[in-house]
């Protein structure tokens, strides 16, 4: 089954948008509930204290997603360090793909990003579980200076996508910066997919290119996991 | 693991010791409904141990010590250095076997009892104030030399109020959240490594006569075995970092591997460095030269060899040592206070963190008012010896805790590391700490006395009811 990690920072009051339990429906849904603290203060010091405060909005959130017809279990971390137990987590329940909240209505159409040294097929596979057989319009986006060569990749995605019976409309960007591209092509959209990337001098200057998708769309991104990258090791 | 016999018992107000059983990973500790990530790597550990130890014995201690033993003062730090492994190697056995916030404090509590967990506990808490006043007064006097270096000489008449305006600096700076201050702990543990392997391996050269001039021999202990001994007391002030490693034990990943490394390398290496700084010192200048130094006599040894670089290369390092300490002893207090708070031998809002900066904020308090009290008086040797008597308390028992355990050993003990030379080294661990208190000055040993039996008075009367021995959640 397909399990999506929802990391919510439980206790600065994040909530999920009222589409993202409809849209992950037909998924099982992981909610991570964590709280970073500051170094000096013991993560236990902080469970003492606010570990029912947590559970009780964890269990509200579960609740949303039960609601829209899905099903929902959560986790409860106190740490130091986000990205690390975002990782832990998502290894640990062997989670498929990361959501990044954001602020969305019902979820019509899906905007799927292949830019990148991403694992396409994983990301289709994704996307194929999780339209199902919905009314979800998605479009497949790629920013390439290859142009025939992303032409190819889009097309190669679409007739997989197609064979789960979901037409994909394609959009290829060259000569643009595919950041600029891709946000620009989000605002047309309710919702992001896009792989996990490896960390690169960008990311680490500039934060998590997901991240930055999120902050620039205010949509909800679903981030699939790169696992065969992670094993192989030789990222990027 | 799991638990086994609950603390139990509640104190004056009703409180009882809080814990769960727990299941702890290499990445984090699981309690009933949630988790608690374990972040800590070895070199966060090292930059712990390192970054507390490293400002006294190097920065504030040469001259003081030097005017005590003569050049037999490496000896004293030497003696303190094998005190301080006697103890790491114990602590890391009980480390590994309890790895909780929390420190020797919670070994002591759960292999030996309340009555000496709550003595222990508590003195901590006063023996990291008076540590931590002790690297603030030392910073003073840096702050100074800085300050003279660059041309304003404002005299020692500056150096209290210069602590009392770092001090007061460190406890909002703590309370308003330090983001991103361990990376920067390890940058200046890195850094200071690199001044002081640089500076001294020049220095060394010169000691044994390679460059430079000769230098002129002295006696090595002029002052007979004696002081040597009572120098080891003052200085042990140096080797209290390690204990620090064990109260972020429940933080630290893969905890069976990197506890004893972080403690016992940490030692190691501060050890090293403080026992060759003062033979470098020692070789710069006499001993009474050194003495009337005072607690920068490190900045005339940089000039002495590498000229004025070399004496701002020691003033901006003794600047960062300093401060280094004395932040990572304020955080250690108040991780103090929290766990005997957690076991109800303080109100439980003593540990109250706030959420809008995330801080144990009344913690913190109860760190920095006494601290700023004590740096006030400015009695270098005597905060150095009251912090030493405190913790050695706390060594010796660890010790003996090691010793109790391990001889009807409960199902729950099972350590990842195990002390080599049992019972030897833990049986010497104890008479060493023991020992060295004897060695201390009279006014010392008193106000230690005195404080250990204000804690018991306070256990006798606020928390009788408490139990927590064997007790291991």
């Amino acid at each position: 089954m397909t399990r999506v990690l929802v990391p919510v920072a439980i206790l600065e009051g994040e909530s999920v948008s009222t589409g993202l339990p409809t849209l992950l429906e037909p998924v099982d849904v992981t909610v991570l509930g964590y709280h970073v603290l500051p170094e000096q203060t013991p993560p236990d010091q902080a469970r003492l204290q606010y570990e029912d405060r947590a559970i009780a909005a964890l269990d509200d959130l579960v609740a949303q997603f039960e609601a829209a017809g899905g099903t929902a279990d959560h986790r409860l971390v106190f740490t130091h360090d986000r990205e690390q137990t975002i990782d832990r987590i998502a290894e640990e329940t062997a989670a498929d793909a990361s959501a990044i909240t954001g602020v969305t209505g019902a979820v019509d159409r899906l905007l799927v990003s292949l830019t990148g040294d991403v694992a396409i097929d994983r990301i289709t596979s994704f996307v194929a579980e999780l339209v199902g057989d919905r009314e979800i319009d998605v479009t497949l986006f790629l920013a390439t200076d290859d142009e025939p060569g992303g032409q190819e990749s889009l097309e190669a995605a679409a007739a997989a996508l197609s064979e789960h019976d979901i037409d994909a409309g394609t959009e290829l960007v060259a000569d643009e910066s595919p950041f600029e591209a891709l946000v620009d092509a989000a605002a047309d959209h309710d919702a992001i997919v896009v792989g996990e990337r490896a960390p690169s001098l960008q990311s680490f200057l500039f934060g998590d290119a997901a991240e930055r998708v999120a902050a620039e769309s205010v949509g909800p991104v679903l981030v699939v996991r790169s696992l065969d990258e992670r094993d192989g090791g030789a990222a990027l | 693991m799991g638990d086994t016999s609950p603390a139990g018992g509640t104190n004056i107000e009703g409180e009882s010791p809080q814990g769960e059983p727990t299941v702890d990973t290499d990445e984090a500790t699981i309690t009933d409904d949630a988790e608690l990530e374990r972040t800590l790597g070895l070199s966060g550990g090292l930059a712990i141990g390192i970054g507390t130890m490293i400002g006294a014995g190097i920065f504030v201690f040469p001259g003081l010590a030097a005017g005590r033993a003569g050049p037999a003062a490496a000896a004293s730090f030497l003696i303190g250095a094998i005190v301080a492994l006697l103890v790491a190697l114990p602590a890391s056995e009980l480390a590994t076997a309890m790895p909780k916030s929390g420190g020797g404090y919670y070994y002591i509590s759960r292999g030996l009892g309340t009555l000496p967990g709550a003595v222990v506990g508590l003195s901590l808490w006063f023996g990291l104030v008076f540590a931590s006043a002790f690297y603030l007064v030392g910073f003073g006097y840096y702050a100074v030399d800085t300050l003279a270096e660059l041309g304003v000489a404002v005299g020692d008449g500056l150096v209290i109020p210069l602590a009392l305006l770092f001090g007061a600096a460190f406890t909002v700076l703590n309370v308003t959240g330090t983001e991103n201050a361990a990376k920067l702990q390890n940058g200046i543990v890195a850094l200071l490594l690199s001044i002081l392997a640089a500076f001294l391996g020049y220095g060394g050269l010169d000691a044994i006569g390679l460059v430079g001039d000769p230098s002129t021999p002295e006696q090595f202990a002029p002052f007979g075995p004696l002081p040597v001994l009572s120098t080891a007391a003052l200085v042990f002030t140096s080797y209290l970092g390690f204990a620090q490693v064990a109260t972020v034990a429940g933080e630290m990943k893969d905890p069976g591997r990197n506890l004893p490394l972080s403690m016992v390398g940490s030692v190691l290496v501060v050890g090293v460095l403080y026992v060759v700084t003062i033979l470098v010192a020692t070789s710069a200048f006499s001993s009474e030269d050194l003495s009337t130094f005072g607690e920068t006599a490190m900045v005339e040894v940089g000039r002495h060899y590498l000229g004025s670089i070399g004496a701002f290369a020691i003033v901006f390092g003794g600047l960062l040592a300093t401060v280094s300490s004395a932040n990572a002893s304020v955080l250690s207090t108040s991780r103090a206070i929290y766990a005997v708070s957690k076991d109800a031998l303080l109100p439980r809002r003593a540990s109250r963190i706030n959420l809008r900066y995330g801080t144990p904020h009344v913690a913190l308090g109860m760190a920095g008012g006494p601290i700023l009290v004590l740096v006030a008086t400015g009695r270098v040797e005597l905060l150095a010896e009251v912090a030493s008597f405190l913790h050695l308390i706390m060594y010796g028992l660890i010790c003996v805790a090691l010793l109790a355990l391990r001889r009807n050993e409960p199902a729950w003990y099972d350590p990842d590391f195990r002390v080599p030379g049992y019972p030897v080294v833990p049986v010497l661990g104890t008479v060493a700490s023991f020992a060295l208190i004897g060695f201390m000055q009279p006014v010392s040993q008193l106000t230690g006395i005195a404080i250990m039996i204000a804690t018991a008075g306070w256990y006798a009367y606020y928390a009788r009811d408490v139990n927590l021995k064997g007790a291991f959640q």
